[in-house]
């Protein structure tokens, strides 16, 4: 039996400078959860979340940066050729924050 | 003192079974001691209630295998196509590493006996393996062996209501080669069949599908179906035969389920808080884990999880990454399946902790095989029995150890080659068993060990 996600996570994210933290999240899947860091749209970090609730962006290119909590959402194990999933993929789980280096 | 179950077979006190006892012990079996005949010696004293006071166990069984290189056993030394793609994470055990997506599992590695040397020699098929680690045998359909839940039931009975034995969330099935995978009761007869959940715990419709009064019926109503049945078991009793027993006992055991607020109550997770549910992981093996911790609370004496059902067409540890059925790969390792596991079964041995269980408990963590230490053409590994990695903990399981290991490639066990009975020996060990002295009745009632091997000795020194 393949199993099928139910409910939405969701957790809050705070910044102080650099260092970002989390609530537990509700509603939990279980599943991959990372901080996904963006800078001018495209994703410098994806870092993985689950075994800390804090983490401190150390990138320094000067820029404005957001970050968001995302969790793997499986939708069925279908792949592309190169093994990565089609429909399953990370889907963000919090709110989006913005932060300057 | 000799037990077969829990009858108590006459000794000289104190010098261990002598020629006599053993004689006495043989022709009771050959004799075919029927339930009743079990149950009378119970009622007359002769049943040693202090052989009920063993352990829990919880089994998480991983259909499919996980890849040893890539979780439990990992090889960074090893060319790239060996190792994998994963790395290796320092535990709280210093020279013990283990793979970097169990980060929460790294941090109570004391607590974990990793057995790192197991292997089998019969085919690398899904089934063999499961026949090996759920029974301790190999077998077919002409000799059948018993679940070790199906041996805990039979030798020590149920402690309340619940089943001794729970199979969660569903038997397994289509694995691909047969119908055979050790769990069932076999020769100890159905009154000692695993009871299995048949039912996905995380879904917000979760329903026992045997606690769940057929639509119409009242309990009143169940109840004086039970008074009939009674009745005409009474009659079938007459007649005297094992497997009529054997149902009684099943309808009983039916019965007590749908008509006992304890056993509901056992298997209602809404009963838990939201928070101990999200630290479980609100999916099917997590759920499943919690609901594991509430039956052992409850009675239950052996609880086993089945990690999936199938290894077709779905997200599992089965990672040939074949392009069709069996495509799993890296991704599902990496996103689903090591996240879900290290997140439910980090909660379950912390939950225990805390509720002062762990010590009562024994967690196992299982699969069938291996997997090939070479990545195949298209980026997933294939079977081998070859050599694996299982691990144990709670109870007198002494955490903090790696146990044998693998050559540089993981292709087989280089020291103290661990084999599939000495795990069930083990297990029996550790939930408080004497091997040497309990015994039950095997084919044609004769008694026979719980099982032919030893326990691993290091996962008690």
């Amino acid at each position: 039996m393949d199993q099928r996600f139910e409910g939405t996570p969701k957790a809050e994210i705070r910044v102080e400078g650099r260092r970002l933290s989390r609530s537990k999240v509700t509603n939990d899947w279980g599943s991959q959860l990372v901080w996904e860091i963006t800078r001018n749209g495209q994703v410098v970090a994806t870092v993985p979340a689950r075994a800390n609730n804090e983490y401190t962006h150390e990138h320094n290119t000067p820029g404005q940066y957001e970050a968001v909590l995302k969790m793997f959402k499986y939708e069925g194990y279908a792949k592309d050729t190169a093994g990565n999933f089609t429909a399953s993929k990370l889907v963000e789980v919090s709110n989006k924050l913005s932060f300057t280096v | 003192m000799l037990h077969i179950g829990y009858e108590k077979v006459p000794m000289c006190s104190g010098h261990g079974p002598t020629r006599r006892s053993f004689l006495q012990a043989g022709s009771a079996g050959l004799m075919g001691l029927s339930l009743p005949a079990w149950m009378s010696l119970e009622a007359s004293g002769a049943v040693d209630k202090s052989k009920q006071q063993i352990r829990n166990c919880i089994t998480i069984f991983l259909v499919g295998s996980p890849g040893h290189l890539d979780t439990w056993d990992m090889k960074p030394e090893a060319p790239a196509q060996i190792r994998g793609k994963f790395k290796p994470i320092e535990t709280n055990v210093p020279g013990i590493e283990i793979c970097e997506h169990f980060p929460l599992m790294s941090r109570m590695m004391d607590k974990v006996a990793l057995i790192r040397s197991l292997h089998h020699k019969t085919g690398a098929t899904h089934e063999n393996g499961q026949r090996w680690m759920m029974t301790g045998h190999e077998f077919n359909a002409d000799s059948m062996k018993p679940h070790s839940g199906s041996v805990i039931s039979r030798v020590f009975g149920n402690k309340g209501t619940l089943p001794a034995s729970i199979v969660l969330p569903y038997k397994i099935g289509n694995t691909g080669a047969g119908p055979l995978h050790g769990q069932s009761a076999a020769y100890l007869g159905s009154a000692h069949e695993p009871f299995f959940l048949g039912a996905d715990p995380a879904k917000s419709d979760f329903k026992v599908v045997d606690l769940a009064p057929p639509a119409g019926q009242s309990e009143f109503r169940l109840n004086s179906r039970r008074q009939l049945l009674t009745q005409i078991d009474d009659v079938q009793r007459r007649a005297d035969t094992n497997s009529e027993v054997g149902r009684d006992t099943a309808y009983n055991r039916a019965f007590n389920l749908l008509t006992s607020p304890e056993a509901k109550q056992a298997f209602d997770l809404t009963q838990e808080t939201g928070d101990i549910q999200d630290r479980y992981g609100r999916n099917t093996l997590g759920q499943s884990c919690l609901m594991a911790r509430r039956l052992v609370e409850r009675g239950c004496r052996y609880v086993t999880i089945n990690h999936f059902d199938t290894v077709f067409g779905i997200s599992c540890w089965d990672m040939h990454a074949d392009g069709g059925g069996l495509n799993n790969t890296y991704a599902d390792y990496e996103n689903l399946l090591c996240p879900q596991f290290d997140w439910a079964f980090t909660a379950l041995i912390e939950d225990l902790t805390q509720r002062g269980m762990l010590d009562d408990t024994v967690v196992c963590v299982l699969s069938e095989m291996g997997r090939t230490p070479g990545i195949n053409g298209r980026g997933g590994r294939d079977h081998h029995p070859g050599a694996w990695t299982n691990f144990m903990a709670g109870g007198p399981i002494r955490g903090g150890q790696a146990i044998g290991s693998t050559d540089k490639t993981g292709s087989r066990p280089q020291n103290n080659p661990i084999e599939p009975p000495q795990i069930l020996a083990s297990i029996y060990h550790a939930m408080g068993i004497d091997l040497e002295t309990t015994m039950m009745p095997g084919p044609g009632n004769r008694p026979i060990r719980l099982i032919e091997a030893e326990p691993i000795s290091q996962l008690f020194s």
